[in-house]
């Protein structure tokens, strides 16, 4: 390796890189062929990458080399053109990884700089294989890395140029594992918490518009993934359902909020109605949800994996109780429209409570659920929801919540009856599991 | 408290919301499926909003869970019974085919299942009908189940209902659309006499459908159309039913369509052939084939016995009788198109089958000797045509090759309508060639009531004057005369209308004259002329007309195919009082009354009557004198004026010529009674020239004047459009001509 650095260093910032992404993709060629399990790039290579091609500085001495900004765009070409040719899915994995992986150490930030202008540049040239890779990328990288290249993209493409979010818009066939971890990074990204942590509509606009296409879309990775346990910590949540969920229960105390600060402001435009979007949106993660049976029981993995984590909504179900808090101390906007914004948050939080549970994406009782949102105002559904149904003499089998033309010749039989009611102790024992007694009076039960 | 409450408050939510946030409302009831599964309101709820904005493949979806959760929901029935009566109409709009789209997205088996309950739902039997046939049609297995079943049930209902026409929605539905099915398929085994009983039923229909009159009002009113009201939403609204359209009661106008009947019936026929192991190739290739084929058949049934024999009979009759009407029809709706909805008649109006006059000028000796001879001339051909020719031995035996002159250029495709005709009769021949044969072919008809069959009977009476059997013709004609009631819709745009109903005359009249009955021959005819109006111009004659049948015409032996317009009409009806006077006026006595008449309807034509009317110029100059009172009306042709100018003259011969009407007044005698007197003199005194004479030798001076004076002003009439001279002749004339002949 050392010899490589020697033929590298005379030469110019830009035959350097080339030279050394060649060289590259020779080792890890042979690396594979090896069979050397796992395959590994060795730290010699990576501290070329450092040196060659993201020029980190190596040491204090030496002042690194810079890229002129015509010869980082070459590069990036070169980067595109070498992951397009490469034919081996495998080389080109360990090649992004050996690439940009996060090492932990200085260099990292020239890594996100460069790894942040090739994906919106292979967004903006649609090249498959970077995006797919990508993708992979974002599953494995700390979420506040890929929280940050979520932001470049965004940036790039929802604030730097108007109009150019239909480029963006348009990968969603050629890539979906892609845009379903982007949309898991901008769910985490955007939490509503303030306006610069509110989606630009025009990004919404395109998730809502990207899910309506395929509802599948939000589990791509998730169906794509083998589960193996070995989920790195503190990575992106498998699917942006917990995210899109979050959004769409906050979203209308949140953008109130935003339209209430925005106005005095002297902007005087204010964007499209997001309403309808979110309405949609909320639609289509119930949907989702509704997918789920047929798709975890294949997996094997019904009662087994919560998609949706208990403690994130219980984060979810304070955050909302804040925003109420606030929404009923702040009287200029009119109570009546007040009420009915927050009443709208609740409705969409005891839908999705209800519908993920009884889909098996959200693994608790009822009891449970009334434990975290015990300190939410009055709302009919969420109590309906908290108390369960009210069981009558035939609701023992229940028909299937799924439709099933294969399975259609026994429906009944065909489905293990589950009952949204089920338990899962196991799952989360640090919520005191109570079995709900049908039929038991319940003091929340809605007064209709 | 209780679950339906719930139910109640989360289905009320989402219908509060579905128009301002359809999104939202669907979100409701997502959850509150998921609270209450087994409830049918949320679901029948969610089902309704994908229905009302048309999503296919999620309505289906949620009404198939429907189906399968809640069968015993009346609502669900409902909807069902409405999405099957849009698979049953051929409606275009765009909610139908939505609900067909939505019955597509549904697995096979819940189609199967849903058409056969919807069946059972089912009261009235024609809706019953077209569902169960949108089960055998989808699903072929079904066939041996329900197949003969559904057809007894519509030829029970058709019996039930009173339909009056076979022409009705039982028997399209039966013919068209289940007997295809049931005998196609080969997994049932069905009686020969039910596939015969079952093909006669469909050639009924089809012959029923071809021959159907243009009014609408072969629509049947009777019980069936009592139809439930859901059965309404199969007529498309929007169409109205002109004149012109057709629609079978019960059906929509697309439903009433059949296209191509003929060949639907071929192919049943040919489908029922196979079942019944008829002889003969398996696909029937055409009509004409057809009876090439049984007619071989025919000359092996002497030989055979029992089964197969019967089997050969039925075999024979029923391809020789749809042969015949096939051919009869194709003739008759050439001859009279404006009889049938389905044919073109705008271009063609009805055609009459009369005895051919054009040899009418001929030397009447030639003729006489014809006549004369004819009998004889008969028996020789009767020799030596005898084996040929099975039609036409009865009758005066001018059957056999007996030809039909045509004007081509106004009917250019006679050879194939001609072809038809000739088909027909071979038809008949072979049908009535055989007791057996005709026994059965007699019960066809007698189930069919072909009596009834206008068109038919005109085929008939064609044939049987072809066959040259007048008497017959003439009883075959009263019988249709019968049966033609004043039809609304019969009147074709050209306004020959009128002519319609004189066809029968026209025959009649030329029967008659073919006996020999000229009296009757011309009253009919002046029954005729009375409703024509006179054309303007004179018809040219084009020279196919003179010149191609004229060398070889064979007297008398002839028949034209006239068209039935005043044009062709008129001048057929001179020719024919001029074929009947002209026997008259020439025989060795005198008769100056025929002989006036034949100079007046002479004048048509002219010249081509020059060399009868020098005879009659002959006949006078030997008589030496003639009278003609109306000889002033009438002859307007300057040839003729001339001509009886000049006979009065010295070179003329000096002929006596009393040509002015009530000549003996126009003497100018103060006494009244005198003139009368001379009057009767004039008429009695035509054998007694001499006395005549001298009668009146005091007075020819003013008579002679009065004779130039009339010859002048008629010299100033020739430019009169000579056929209203004619026409106004046989109206005017009517009893004297008529009272003439004997």
């Amino acid at each position: 390796m050392g010899d490589i650095r020697q033929s590298l260093l005379p030469r110019d910032v830009l035959s350097a890189a080339k030279e050394l992404l060649y060289h590259l993709d020779i080792y890890i060629c042979n690396l594979l062929q090896s069979g050397r399990q796992p395959p590994q790039v060795d730290t010699k290579t990576l501290e070329l990458v450092e040196e060659f091609i993201l020029h980190a500085p190596k040491d204090r001495n030496t002042s690194a080399r810079r890229m002129s900004a015509l010869q980082e765009l070459q590069l990036l070409e070169i980067m595109c053109s070498c992951f397009q040719e490469q034919s081996r899915d495998a080389v080109r994995q360990l090649m992004f990884n050996a690439l940009f992986g996060l090492q932990g150490n200085q260099a990292d930030e020239s890594r996100m700089a460069l790894l942040g202008k090739l994906v919106s540049m292979a967004i903006a040239v649609g090249r498959v294989p970077i995006l797919e890779c990508a993708a992979t990328w974002l599953q494995r990288s700390h979420r506040v890395f890929c929280v940050r290249l979520a932001q470049v993209l965004v940036d790039d493409y929802c604030s730097m140029v108007p109009g150019s979010v239909s480029t963006l818009q348009n990968i969603h066939s050629a890539s979906p594992r892609f845009c379903c971890q982007f949309i898991t990074a901008v769910t985490t990204l955007y939490d509503l918490s303030s306006e610069e942590l509110t989606p630009p509509t025009e990004l919404l606009q395109m998730i809502v518009f990207w899910i309506q296409e395929d509802l599948r879309l939000i589990l791509i990775a998730f169906l794509n993934t083998p589960l193996t346990g070995s989920q790195p910590i503190s990575s992106l949540d498998v699917t942006p359902l917990g995210g899109l969920v979050r959004w769409c229960v906050k979203a209308p105390l949140a953008y109130r909020r935003d339209k209430k600060r925005t106005l005095p402001s002297g902007t005087g435009e204010t964007g499209p109605d997001v309403g309808p979007l979110f309405s949609a949106l909320h639609l289509s993660v119930l949907q989702v949800f509704m997918l789920l049976p047929n798709i975890l029981n294949e997996k094997g993995l019904f009662g087994r994996l919560a998609l949706l984590q208990m403690d994130s909504l219980a984060t979810l179900a304070s955050e909302l109780s804040r925003l109420l808090d606030q929404a009923d101390k702040q009287t200029h906007v009119s109570a009546a429209d007040t009420q009915a914004l927050s009443q709208l948050a609740l409705d969409r939080l005891a839908q999705a409570l209800q519908v993920a549970m009884a889909n098996g994406a959200l693994l608790c009782s009822r009891e449970d659920l009334r434990a975290i949102c015990s300190r939410l105002p009055h709302n009919n559904l969420l109590q309906l929801v908290l108390s369960g149904p009210v069981m009558y003499y035939n609701n023992i089998h229940t028909p299937p919540l799924a439709f099933s033309p294969h399975a259609a010749h026994s429906p009944i039989a065909s489905h293990p009856a589950h009952t949204p009611l089920a338990t899962h102790p196991s799952a989360h024992p640090q919520y005191a599991s109570q079995p709900f007694m049908t039929g038991m009076a319940f003091p929340f039960r809605p007064s209709h | 408290m209780s679950a339906q409450k719930d139910c109640e408050f989360l289905v009320k939510r989402a219908r509060d919301l579905v128009s301002e946030d359809p999104c939202a409302a669907k979100a409701w009831l997502i959850t509150a499926r998921t609270l209450y599964p087994a409830d049918f309101t949320i679901q029948y709820e969610m089902y309704i909003i994908e229905r009302n904005s048309e999503r296919t493949a999620s309505a289906g979806r949620l009404l198939y869970d429907m189906f399968i959760n809640f069968p015993d929901q009346p609502i669900i029935w409902r909807e069902i019974s409405i999405i099957t009566a849009a698979l049953r109409s051929d409606c275009q709009d765009k909610h139908a085919q939505f609900l067909r789209a939505l019955f597509e997205t549904l697995p096979g088996h819940v189609q199967c299942e849903m058409l056969l309950k919807a069946t059972e739902q089912c009261f009235n039997t024609l809706e019953k009908a077209e569902m169960l046939l949108l089960l055998l049609k989808r699903f072929p297995e079904s066939v041996v189940q329900h197949g003969v079943s559904l057809g007894e049930t519509l030829l029970e209902a058709e019996a039930t209902e009173n339909v009056e026409t076979p022409v009705n929605c039982f028997r399209k539905l039966f013919v068209c659309d289940v007997l295809p099915l049931v005998l196609k398929n080969m997994d049932m085994r069905l009686p020969t006499s039910l596939i015969q009983k079952y093909l006669l039923k469909a050639a009924e229909f089809y012959i029923g459908y071809v021959t159907r009159g243009p009014s609408a009002d072969v629509q049947i009113h009777g019980k069936a159309a009592s139809r439930s009201q859901e059965g309404g939403s199969l007529k498309s609204p929007s169409v109205s039913r002109g004149s012109q359209r057709y629609v079978i009661d019960g059906l929509s106008e697309k439903s009433s369509v059949v296209p191509e009947p003929w060949e639907r019936l071929l192919d049943i026929l040919a489908l029922a052939g196979a079942r019944c192991e008829w002889q003969g190739d398996k696909g029937q290739r055409s009509y004409i084939d057809m009876l090439q084929r049984v007619k071989e058949l025919f000359r092996y049934l002497p030989g055979l016995e029992g089964d197969t024999r019967s089997r050969c009979c039925s075999q024979i009759v029923i391809c020789a009788a749809l042969v015949l009407f096939r051919s009869a029809f194709l003739y008759v709706s050439a001859v009279q198109p404006a009889l049938f909805q389905g044919v073109n008649g705008l271009n063609s109006g009805p055609w009459v089958l009369v005895e051919d006059l054009s040899s009418v000028y001929n030397d009447v000796e030639v003729e006489r000797g014809a006549v004369k001879h004819a009998h004889k001339k008969r028996k020789l051909a009767d020799g030596r045509e005898k084996t040929m020719s099975s039609d036409d031995e009865e009758g005066l035996g001018k059957g056999r090759g007996r030809h039909i002159l045509v004007n081509k250029t106004e009917m250019p495709t006679w050879s194939e309508i001609h072809e038809g005709f000739r088909t027909a009769k071979e038809s008949w021949a072979l049908l009535h060639s055989h007791d057996g044969l005709e026994t059965e072919f007699k019960k066809i008809c007698a189930s069919w009531k072909t009596d009834s069959w206008l068109w038919f009977r005109i085929f008939l009476t064609d044939m049987i004057i072809y066959q040259g059997q007048y008497r017959k013709a003439l009883s075959s004609l009263h019988q249709m005369a019968s049966m033609q009631h004043p039809q609304p819709g019969q009147q074709s745009p050209s306004g020959q209308a009128s002519l319609e109903q004189y066809r029968a005359l026209i025959q009649q009249a030329s029967c008659h004259y073919a006996l020999g009955e000229y009296r009757m021959a011309c009253d009919k005819l002046l029954d005729v002329v009375g409703g024509l109006v006179p054309p303007n111009q004179i018809p040219t004659k084009s020279s196919e007309d003179q010149g191609r049948f004229k060398p070889k015409a064979r007297k008398g032996n002839e028949l034209k195919l006239l068209p039935c317009t005043s044009k062709h009409v008129l001048p057929f009806c001179l020719q024919l009082m001029l074929a009947c006077f002209k026997l008259r006026a020439f025989t060795d006595s005198r008769d100056d009354l025929s002989l006036g008449h034949v100079v007046v309807l002479l004048q048509y034509d002219w010249p081509q009557g020059e060399m009868l009317f020098l005879k009659a110029i002959e006949k006078i100059c030997q008589q030496g004198s003639f009278q003609y009172e109306n000889f002033f009306n009438y002859v307007t042709n300057i040839d003729m004026l001339e001509e009886f100018a000049y006979l009065r003259t010295p070179e003329g011969g000096r002929i006596q010529l009393e040509l002015l009407p009530n000549q003996g007044m126009l003497i100018k005698n103060p006494s009244p009674a005198l003139g009368v007197e001379l009057n009767t003199l004039l008429l009695q005194g035509v054998q007694t020239m001499d006395r005549h004479h001298t009668v009146t030798r005091g007075i020819t001076k003013g008579v002679k004047e009065d004779f130039r004076l009339a010859m002048e002003r008629q010299v100033s009439r020739c430019g009169e459009n000579l056929l209203s001279v004619l026409h106004r002749f046989c109206i005017n004339e009517k009893v004297i001509i008529i009272q003439s002949l004997p």
